[in-house]
């Protein structure tokens, strides 16, 4: 059994876990895309793997 | 979505921390293995050479 109001040891509950892991996944995303981006740029116009 | 509970037990004062040093440190690691291990970084950064990439050497007959 859940229970969605109980505060866990880093006082949080379960939802604003889940909020800030989403929060979390969703700021990764975005700078793997960036990244990837940059690799791109790179790639094209640096002689890396050239 | 996988794991989404763990900051009930991690403070995430201190996981995300960890997690973006974890990235940066590694991130910086290669560049930095890359500009040491290589001579082409240094070059590019350089400047004003056109052709960068050294052709073999034409020259592979054995001498006796």
């Amino acid at each position: 059994m859940s229970n969605s109001d109980k505060v866990w040891p880093t006082g949080l509950t379960e939802a604003e876990s889940e909020e800030i892991h989403r929060n979390l996944i969703q700021g990764t995303q975005i700078f793997g895309m960036i990244a990837a981006f940059a690799h791109l740029l790179a790639y094209i116009y640096s002689p890396w793997l050239k | 979505m996988i794991y989404s509970k763990m900051w009930c037990v991690v403070k995430p004062s201190v996981g995300i921390p960890v997690f973006i040093a974890a990235v940066a440190i590694a991130s910086f690691s290669v560049h930095l293995a890359l500009t040491i291990n290589t001579s082409w970084v240094k070059n590019f950064l350089n400047g004003g050479a056109k052709v960068v990439a050294a052709a073999p050497a034409a020259d592979a007959t054995v001498k006796k």
